[in-house]
């Protein structure tokens, strides 16, 4: 049985999506590793379909993808702490951040969940969440934000 | 863009990801849709000298400070309260001593009247300090008097009432150095001769001190301060007390004490004692200039300060008037000691408490002018910002201070110790008489600010601040007079002085601005001016060969000009040139006289008389090939001609100025410049320009 001082991880990536909830993944992620140390990797995948190459001229010009990075490095920076940011391209968001946690040996993966709603009133999840959950081999840790006045 | 990584393989069949290079990520972060954010990496030096450079001024002056840093760095009351007010503070250690040595011309009898004269300055204090308060809610941006006074009579009042603060800050640093370093010098006599130069190294270690921020500099100077409060309160407490209970005992006046004379006492006596007394408010108006340095919300916080600040120096000077007056304490002359000793010594014994009263008071007399460090420097960057001074005065250094002001300071007050052999008797007729000019115009402001904006109670407060005008300017009529012959006017000298530089250049500011500036909503059309381009050279080597390329990106108009002290070099010169650049005319130009600059520019000027007057003249741009040393000491080898031409050039009409640098070690001109057939491209002068 672990200690009660064993860190819970080592290593863990934090999916980044350019929502709302990003902000919150890094601070919690942040005030996690703040005595452990552990190494924090932030990841932003940009979707490409499939009427463009994969290694497409895309992501790199792309001010939008960059600033989501860009974002929480700031919020780290603001908090003194360490993260490393990845810019990633691929044909689906939850395979890429799923085969980018694996391929770093991330023993936690974080991903936030702005609160949506479909037309008909049904939370939607989307599709890299449930991925993650499947095939993730490492631990998930989904952090879906509060809902809005209009939904409670 | 960066040549795209390779897919990786991802866990499943077909997936792949590409992993993309961020190389901007390192200096800048994207702040929004076309805004990037320079990180710390980016204003990073990048040679090993810079640094190093960069380690030792952190070491002296902290790490630079980001400009988001700036509200951290704000003063809370408790660290803004020492900060500035150290200068008026201080002024209570020494104002009563200036009181009785007016009095006692009329008489000891006299004497008791000083109770009367400080409170008829306490009551000077409470309208001055009053009619700050308002200007700290009032103008919250800072500026103090200058801003009243340029708002309300004119940016020319304005001006004068920034001068006459500017000068008395510079007078406020020099005599509280030299201050110091007078009561120093009566303990250790060896010191004497020194007093200059140890009255300079005072100020650079000030001046370091606030370099390093406002922040870390109040917390360097807080402690003098509260400990010279705190033993002033308590020896007043104390003597107060013995006074109560009749336990205070009349002090006997000492070999030194400022003989009693035989003048009438008459109302000009009086006025005299007065004035004398009012150096007690001199720093009063620190605290409004400093609006912004205050943690929000600031002017309230300011204004909060700036009371507790006149109630500390009021009580403080008031109770050792009185308890001084009741232990019948008379001034010295400055070979004896002052009024605060004398106190000190009557009321504590000469025990520990009566030494931590002499050390704290000699503390905070040294440091008084740690004020002006913090007042002067946010004076010039509001005057900087109005064009008044130069706008190098706004930027803020490393540490979010005001570099420019603060070192500017500093070097006027070594000047003014420099010139006057650090003599506070020499010095001390100079100071005070400026700042009686910004309470007076502050005051004068105000009365037309309220009148102007009629708000709720504007007739009391426009008759009390037309009352405070009327008592400084009497008080500054006053002092200019008793001080004039004494050196007050090198004073009324320096201020039309500073007043004339500033209105030239806000004049400079205001008629450059007038030619830059374009017309809303014009378009630019394209340019249609001629393009030529004329390169010195120095032979036929890879340095020109490389500005040759530019310029043939510029324009088809291109020539080359050697100029040349030996003729058979000059054909040879020449030769090589048809070689390998037969596509553009070189001018060879002899130089009988061996002058190398001057007849490029004469060839220039040549070229720009020839141009037909019809025609609207050309650009020319004059392509310097520079060789690139890889070392400091290689610097020393190369480009000197180059430099010369580039400083001859300077400011030429028409003409623009490139230098082209050529680096041995960039590999693609490397591989470019030996690619080149044998022949065309043979080193000349050792293959370096000269």
């Amino acid at each position: 049985m672990p200690e009660a001082n064993t860190p819970v991880f080592r290593r863990a990536v934090i999916a980044l999506s350019g929502s709302s909830v990003d902000a919150e993944i890094v601070r919690l992620a942040l005030e996690l590793t703040r005595h452990t140390h552990a190494e924090l990797i932030a990841v932003h995948v940009v979707e490409l379909d499939w009427t463009e190459p994969l290694d497409a001229d895309v992501a790199e010009r792309s001010e939008e993808a960059q600033r989501v990075l860009d974002a929480a490095e700031g919020i780290v920076e603001a908090m003194h702490g360490k993260m490393e940011a990845v810019l990633v391209q691929a044909r689906d968001v939850g395979a890429a951040i799923v085969d980018e946690a694996a391929s770093r040996e991330a023993d936690l993966l974080i991903l936030g969940l702005p609160y949506r709603t479909r037309f008909g009133g049904d939370f939607a999840i989307g599709r890299a969440v449930p991925y993650a959950l499947k095939n993730a081999p490492c631990m998930v840790w989904v952090v879906r934000e509060p809902m809005g006045e209009e939904s409670r | 863009m960066t040549a795209p990584n390779s897919p990786l393989r991802g866990r499943k069949l077909g997936d792949r990801r590409v992993v993309v290079d961020r190389p901007h990520s390192a200096y800048f972060r994207y702040a929004g849709p076309g805004v990037m954010v320079a990180k710390a990496a980016a204003s990073a030096p990048t040679t090993a000298f810079g640094r190093r450079l960069a380690r030792v001024r952190s070491f002296v002056f902290g790490k630079p400070l980001t400009s988001a840093a700036e509200i951290g760095e704000r003063l809370s009351k408790k660290l803004a309260l020492p900060i500035f007010s150290s200068d008026a503070i201080s002024s209570s250690a020494y104002a009563t001593d200036e009181i009785l040595r007016v009095l006692i011309l009329a008489g000891v009898a006299w004497l008791t009247w000083s109770i009367w004269v400080a409170a008829a300055i306490a009551l000077m204090l409470t309208i001055v300090a009053l009619s700050y308060r308002q200007v700290c809610h009032g103008y919250p941006a800072g500026g103090g008097a200058y801003v009243v006074a340029r708002e309300n009579l004119g940016p020319n009042f304005g001006l004068i009432a920034a001068a006459a603060l500017m000068v008395d800050y510079v007078m406020t640093v020099a005599v509280s150095s030299a201050a110091a370093l007078a009561n120093l010098s009566a303990y250790f006599e060896v010191i004497k001769p020194y007093s200059v130069l140890l009255g300079a190294v005072i100020i650079i270690l000030v001046t370091a001190a606030n370099l390093r921020g406002v922040r870390e500099s109040g917390n360097i100077f807080a402690i003098p301060t509260y400990m010279f409060v705190g033993m002033a309160l308590l020896v007043i407490g104390m003597g107060i007390m013995n006074v109560a209970t009749d336990s205070a005992h009349i002090v006997p006046p000492s070999k030194f004490a400022e003989k009693a004379g035989t003048e009438a006492f008459t109302i000009f006596l009086l006025l005299k004692a007065f004035a004398g007394g009012s150096v007690a408010l001199t720093g009063v108006e620190a605290i409004a200039n400093g609006v912004p340095a205050f943690k929000p919300p600031e002017a309230k916080n300011a204004a909060n300060t700036l009371i507790i600040m006149a109630l500390l120096l009021g009580v403080i000077f008031i109770g050792l008037t009185f308890v001084g007056m009741h232990y019948g304490v008379m001034a010295e002359t400055a070979a004896g000691r002052p009024v605060l000793a004398q106190i000190g010594s009557a009321v504590f014994g000469d025990g520990i408490l009566f030494a931590l009263l002499q050390v704290s008071a000699a503390l905070i007399l040294f440091l008084a002018c740690n004020t002006s460090f913090n007042a002067f420097p946010r004076l010039a960057a509001i005057l900087a910002k109005d064009d008044s001074m130069p706008r190098q005065f706004a930027f803020r250094g490393d540490r979010l201070a005001f570099s420019w002001g603060i070192v500017v300071l500093a070097g006027a007050a070594i000047g003014m110790l420099w010139a006057f052999n650090a003599s506070v008797d020499a010095l001390i007729p100079l100071y005070s008489v400026g700042v009686f000019i910004c309470f007076t115009l502050s005051q004068a402001g105000m009365v037309l600010h309220w009148r102007k904006e009629r708000s709720s109670g504007w007739a009391w407060r426009s008759v009390l601040n037309g009352f405070g005008a009327i008592l400084t300017g009497v008080v500054f009529l006053v002092v200019a007079y008793e001080k004039f012959f004494n050196g007050a006017w090198m004073v009324l000298i320096f201020i039309p002085t500073l007043i004339a530089m500033m209105m030239f250049i806000r004049h400079q500011y205001a008629s450059s601005a007038r030619q830059l500036t374009m017309r809303p909503g014009a378009a630019i059309p394209q340019p249609h001016r001629h393009n030529r381009v004329v390169i010195p050279v120095s032979g036929v080597n890879r340095a020109v060969v490389q500005a040759l390329n530019v310029a043939r990106s510029i324009t088809t108009d291109i020539r080359a000009v050697y100029v040349s002290d030996d003729a058979s070099h000059s054909d040879a010169v020449r030769e090589l040139w048809a070689q390998a650049v037969p596509d553009v005319p070189l001018v060879l130009v002899e130089s009988p006289y061996r002058a190398l600059i001057a007849p490029v520019v004469a060839y220039l000027d040549v070229l720009d008389r020839s141009w037909p007057n019809e025609k609207e003249e050309p650009i020319t741009f004059v392509l310097i090939p520079e060789y690139v040393a890889r070392h400091w000491w290689e610097r020393m080898l190369y480009n000197q001609a180059a430099k010369q031409l580039r400083a001859a050039l300077l400011g030429r009409a028409h003409t623009v100025v490139i230098n082209v640098p050529y680096r041995r070690d960039e590999p693609r001109l490397q591989a470019a410049a030996e690619e080149q057939p044998a022949g065309t491209l043979v080193p000349e002068d050792n293959g370096h320009p000269r």
